[in-house]
């Protein structure tokens, strides 16, 4: 932890609140906080219903959706030992995508659909990113997770020509029951991360040198891999693909609070809810009544983050020392 | 610890070791010498348990090493290398920290006062918090060295620890392991320079094409016709004032 990890706790705690509450205010009808609070005691009225209905459930999912895109990228990248590794450039979400349309198509009466078939489509690609020689080599692992990315939006563009529903990644139109399916994965997978937080850790050493000191270091990859893939598809699978959140978000958090993945990944839980409720706010105000989806906006800020942390930074040999 | 039959063969090579057997006395210190190529390394990995024995077995306290789970072997053998990676930054605290792992649940922390006795021996107190990444090479190796005594292993294996250490590190390296083996460690470690395997050890392992061709204390292997041999170039022992003998590589 660097000497001002308190204050930047403190920095994205403090923009969390103050952007929830622009985030109730604006939209299509500017309500002002005087209006908030007398809607609050009128659940009768059309602010009331803009407000719980509308604003609530679509703030909530996007804070939990951002906090979880930004673990899944800390954890693959701590697994992978790769500062720009996440479940969307790695073509885990666009797995999800594709088999979530499948299911949409082939099995409509299976119950928990579009999760469970999200979750099998992460499966698969993390099956092929991790069966040969990626998991050694940095540039493989990226060369081949692209393409698996770029094969996957491929059969989902396929599949979707003669379908009328596809993802478009956007919080708008989020109901509350979204809202909870979001929440409740959400949670569970976050709180798992907080608690393996260590393991992270661990692996910025050598697998000889921890198998030296008795870590059974494939149950500890294996392990924060389904964990990083299931936060990112249980986002996929109600709101779809929003890339660039994992990449931006943790490397912003080790230059500011340090690089001990126990403070890391609380901070990235915090600054990627405040990024993704940032983004789709800006995303839906700034060309009210029509409205930028937050893939959209996340594509425009976080493409350019890549190539600069890319073109500057430290690389795919990036996090090795010597 | 003691090889019993040893061999092991690398696919699609004809390098290895072929049927090794022979002590690492207990509380020595035990280096193996030979020219490149002989299997030095493969031994040690061996010694390890990173490399499976293909015939034969290594037996450490008369329990075949084998049959330890990993835990238990990283309580009991530990093992410095040449070069050490990290894929990101950490603390020497941390590093050190991570000799403690053998000795606690995985979703346990390690307890600080476990660490600071490992950090004080090494005279690492105050770097402590600093980035092992910003250490000398030096202070680096102490550190690495730190964590492999946290194990409290009763064997350790060292591969070519003097490599990156100017003579003074050498020098305090080597009276450090002595003064381990002193106290029960068994040390066993790979060298090149053959003068310091003569000077700093109790037992010699030689080794040349995968086979043990000789073992014994440093008066039962200063022998020039058997180095010579060995090493494939004429050797002579002369001897130096203050010194004692020194093993000098004739030319041709």
């Amino acid at each position: 932890m660097t000497k001002h990890a308190g204050w930047w706790y403190g920095g994205v705690i403090a923009l969390l609140v103050l952007t929830s509450l622009i985030a109730l205010m604006a939209g299509t009808t500017w309500l002002g906080l005087p209006q908030v609070t007398w809607a609050v005691s009128h659940p009768a009225s059309r602010a009331f219903v803009t407000i719980f209905s509308l604003r609530l459930p679509r703030i909530l999912s996007s804070l939990i959706c951002g906090g979880s895109l930004a673990v899944a990228g800390a954890l693959f990248q701590a697994v992978f030992r790769n500062p720009i590794a996440d479940p969307s450039i790695l073509g885990i979400s666009s797995a999800a995508d594709f088999f979530k349309l499948g299911g949409a198509i082939l099995l409509p009466w299976l119950p928990g659909r579009n999760w469970l078939m999200a979750l099998v489509g992460g499966l698969i690609a993390l099956t092929i990113l991790t069966s040969g020689r990626a998991l050694t080599d940095p540039y493989r692992l990226i060369i081949v997770g692209v393409a698996l990315d770029a094969t996957f939006v491929g059969l989902q563009q396929l599949l979707s020509s003669g379908a009328a529903a596809v993802s478009h990644s956007t919080f708008n139109g989020l109901t509350w029951s979204d809202t909870a399916t979001l929440l409740g994965l959400g949670v569970l997978g976050l709180v798992v991360a907080l608690i393996l937080a260590p393991w992270a850790n661990y692996l910025k050493l050598t697998d000889s040198a921890l198998k030296n000191v008795g870590v059974p270091v494939n149950v500890l990859r294996w392990t924060l891999l389904l964990l990083g893939m299931y936060l990112a598809v249980s986002v996929t699978a109600v709101v779809g693909t929003i890339p660039f959140v994992g990449i931006v978000i943790p490397n912003v958090a080790r230059r500011l609070v340090g690089h001990d993945y126990q403070t890391v990944l609380p901070f990235s839980m915090l600054a990627g809810a405040w990024l993704m409720l940032a983004a789709d706010t800006l995303g839906r105000t700034v060309i009210v009544p029509s409205e930028i989806s937050a893939a959209t906006m996340m594509a425009v800020i976080g493409g350019p983050f890549v190539i600069i942390l890319l073109q500057r930074g430290r690389g795919f040999h990036g996090m090795s020392t010597r | 610890m003691e090889c019993q039959h040893v061999s092991y063969q690398y696919p699609r090579q004809t390098r290895g070791l072929s049927d090794l057997t022979g002590v690492f006395p207990p509380g020595q210190v035990t280096t193996i010498i030979g020219p490149n190529g002989a299997g030095k390394s493969t031994l040690l990995q061996l010694l390890a348990r990173r490399l499976p024995a293909q015939a034969g077995q290594v037996v450490l306290n008369e329990q075949p090493l084998d049959q330890l789970t990993t835990k238990q072997l990283a309580q009991q053998v530990a093992m410095v290398t040449q070069h050490h990676q990290l894929y990101d930054e950490l603390t020497v605290r941390e590093v050190v920290a991570t000799g403690r792992l053998p000795y606690h649940g995985l979703l346990q922390a390690v307890p600080a006062n476990e660490v600071t006795p490992y950090l004080e021996m090494a005279g690492l107190t105050s770097l402590a918090d600093e980035l092992i990444q910003d250490l000398s090479g030096g202070q680096q190796q102490r550190a690495w060295l730190a964590a492999a005594l946290a194990q409290e292993p009763a064997v350790l294996l060292l591969d070519e620890p003097t490599t990156y250490l100017d003579v003074h590190y050498q020098q305090q390296l080597m009276t450090q392991l002595r003064q381990l083996a002193a106290r029960g460690l068994t040390v066993i470690q790979v060298l090149h320079d053959i003068n310091q395997a003569f000077r700093v050890s109790d037992w010699l392992w030689l080794l040349q094409d995968g086979q043990l061709v000789a073992s014994g204390t440093p008066d039962d292997l200063r022998d020039a016709a058997l180095l010579g041999r060995t090493f494939a170039t004429p050797i002579e022992i002369v001897t130096v004032p203050h010194l004692g003998p020194y093993i000098v590589q004739l030319p041709d």
